[in-house]
């Protein structure tokens, strides 16, 4: 399988004052094409900050990620945008959608970040959420959909960009168990589907049963 | 991102009405304020501007327009002797009482021009002609006056400092800076009306040169030979009347204040709603991050949000102050609103609101993307 994402021990230290916090520790770990990654382990063991290391949202302290071959832990913070916009799509604990937006114009979003015109987006978003099971409710506003269907338009929007790589956190975390599943269940759908690498970090054991590989990290080191 | 701007703001309806009508009013306050000043300089400047002339002799220190002294006719001869002067003719500035017909009086302005060559009548009549004057104790009165002096009909016989004189011409729009009504008549018959400029007195000397690009060596020359007299240039004599009423006095300044707070009340409503709307948002713009976003993208949506705002604030008040313009000028009040005054103020007003926002920018360059992954 084609490796898109590679983290070399990377290790990622807050100081607080005096105290040195140690939140993820010498971390190596890949991510392939068409694979499901769990990352599991307990609250405060450093998934959320492994997470988004991968996702170039946060600068390890040490070592290198690389992404499609290409070390990005390097490279400046004008540059990352592009990086995420290019490679990867997230999807948030807390859906994280913007509430003045419909369904589908939360998709566009992304969409409108890569420089689309004002045709195609709005096609391409409903093309999408038809994808994840909401082609009826394209044009209601988060405020009138359910945890399960937040679930699932972030991953349309996770998915608008067409990058290689999507990053879950903890997808299921806010949703009851039967819409958990389900929404676990498309996204490895989408994942084998398109080709893309999936990370999921849950404490859920759900998700075991859905992926791949899984790697448990306690104290911001794999056990 | 101008498109996700407009979508935040139209989604908190009532944040926006709230921001709008602040603005709306500050644009209200801005525009009466400086237009009722530039109305009220137009007044005070009007017959100097309406005068086709380039210099202007008034008596020593003169501080403004409405306020001359009376100085020997005959030193016209020495303006006219200079080769560069195409004419030179006199002006009488005075004040006097007109007796109304319920008994009262009321002062009035007094302008006295010659009637042979027009200089310094009327410009704008309603009724009758500026020579019409000419010949006998007549006068112009201009139709605004009418709220203070009560009907004026052409013919009919008013008693000024005591001398009768008759209405001719209804001069229109034609306001002091002091509000007092201002009537026109013969340079000879202002002389005598008043003990202020008696016979062989004058107020002004104005004079037309033939080549106007030597105005500051004819300048230089009069005030070195009419060492009892100020000469200025027309644009000089303007700027010196409008520092006396806008410095001075302080009246201007208090115009000038009010336009400022004004300005940064709508400014302060702005920045604080937009400051108050990005500190809420500030999650969907650490998500916008997380997607792709630079910091850029994210300051245009909150100068664009600013920007919409401003606009369609200001765009209310100046259709309001439009409406309310015929009005605002029934009442007596100078209000002078040009399509200059109206884009110069929306560019300030834009610019502040721009300026306001510069703090939620700040806080944007800060914010952390590692945020969205906190629950």
């Amino acid at each position: 399988m084609e490796r898109i994402l590679e983290v070399k021990d990377i290790t990622k230290v807050y100081q607080e004052g005096n105290i040195r916090v140690v939140a993820v520790d010498s971390v190596s770990l890949t991510l392939n094409r068409g694979e499901v990654l769990l990352i599991m382990g307990p609250s405060g063991s450093g998934k959320s900050t492994l997470l988004s290391m991968m996702g170039c949202i946060l600068r390890p302290t040490q070592g290198e990620v690389i992404i499609n071959g290409q070390v990005v832990s390097d490279l400046s913070e004008d540059t990352l945008p592009y990086i995420r916009r290019q490679y990867i799509g997230f999807s948030f604990q807390s859906f994280n959608l913007f509430p003045s937006l419909t369904a589908s114009e939360n998709v566009e979003v992304v969409l409108r970040l890569k420089g689309l015109n004002k045709k195609r987006p709005r096609q391409k978003a409903l093309n999408l959420l038809e994808k994840v099971g909401l082609g009826e409710r394209v044009d209601f506003y988060p405020r009138d959909l359910s945890g399960g269907e937040k679930q699932r338009v972030t991953f349309a929007r996770a998915l608008a960009g067409d990058p290689s790589i999507i990053l879950a956190d903890e997808p299921t975390a806010n949703l009851d168990s039967k819409t958990g599943r389900e929404v676990l269940g498309l996204l490895k759908d989408l994942a084998v589907e398109s080709a893309k690498a999936v990370a999921i970090v849950s404490h859920d054991p759900k998700a075991e049963a859905l992926a791949h590989r899984i790697v448990f990290l306690e104290d911001g080191r794999i056990k | 991102m101008i498109w996700l701007a407009l979508k935040t703001l139209i989604h908190e309806k009532g944040r926006l009405f709230i921001t709008l009508m602040g603005i709306t009013f500050s644009t209200i306050l801005v525009l009466t304020q400086v237009g009722i000043y530039l109305g009220m300089m137009g007044y005070a400047t009007a017959i100097i501007r309406h005068t086709d002339a380039d210099i202007w002799i008034a008596s020593k220190n003169i501080q403004n327009f409405d306020f001359a002294l009376p100085f020997p006719e005959e030193r016209i001869n020495r303006v006219s002797a200079i080769p560069d002067v195409l004419w030179a003719e006199r002006l009488v500035l005075t004040w006097g009482f007109l007796k109304l017909t319920d008994g009262g009086q009321e002062q009035v302005q007094i302008v006295g021009y010659n009637p042979d060559t027009g200089i310094g009548a009327p410009w704008s009549m309603l009724v009758g002609s500026p020579s019409d004057v000419k010949g006998g104790r007549y006068m112009i009165i201009d139709k605004t006056s009418e709220q203070r002096l009560g009907r004026l009909e052409i013919g009919t016989v008013w008693e000024l400092n005591e001398k009768r004189f008759k209405l001719v011409g209804l001069s229109k729009g034609i306001k002091s800076f002091t509000t007092s009504p201002v009537i026109f008549m013969s340079y000879n018959h202002a002389q005598n009306v008043y003990g202020m400029v008696g016979a062989e007195q004058t107020s002004y000397i104005v004079a037309k040169l033939k080549d106007k690009r030597k105005i500051r060596e004819v300048v230089r020359d009069l005030n070195a030979t009419m060492k009892d007299n100020d000469v200025f240039t027309r644009e000089g004599f303007i700027f010196k009347t409008v520092m006396y009423w806008t410095v001075q006095t302080g009246l201007g300044m208090g115009f000038f204040l009010t336009a400022i707070l004004a300005l940064a009340i709508g400014g302060a409503i702005v920045g604080q709603t937009i400051y108050a709307n990005t500190m809420e948002h500030l999650k969907e713009f650490g998500t916008l991050k997380a997607l792709g976003a630079r910091n850029e993208d994210i300051y245009k949506v909150i100068f664009s949000q600013a920007g919409i705002n401003a606009g369609i604030g200001y765009l209310v008040g100046s259709i309001f102050i439009l409406f309310a313009r015929g009005s605002i000028e029934r009442a007596g009040v100078p209000l002078y609103l040009s399509p200059g005054i109206f884009f110069t103020l929306f560019f300030i007003m834009i610019l502040t609101c721009l300026l306001s926002a510069y703090f939620s920018v700040r806080r944007i360059k800060t914010l952390d993307p590692v945020m969205v992954f906190r629950g």
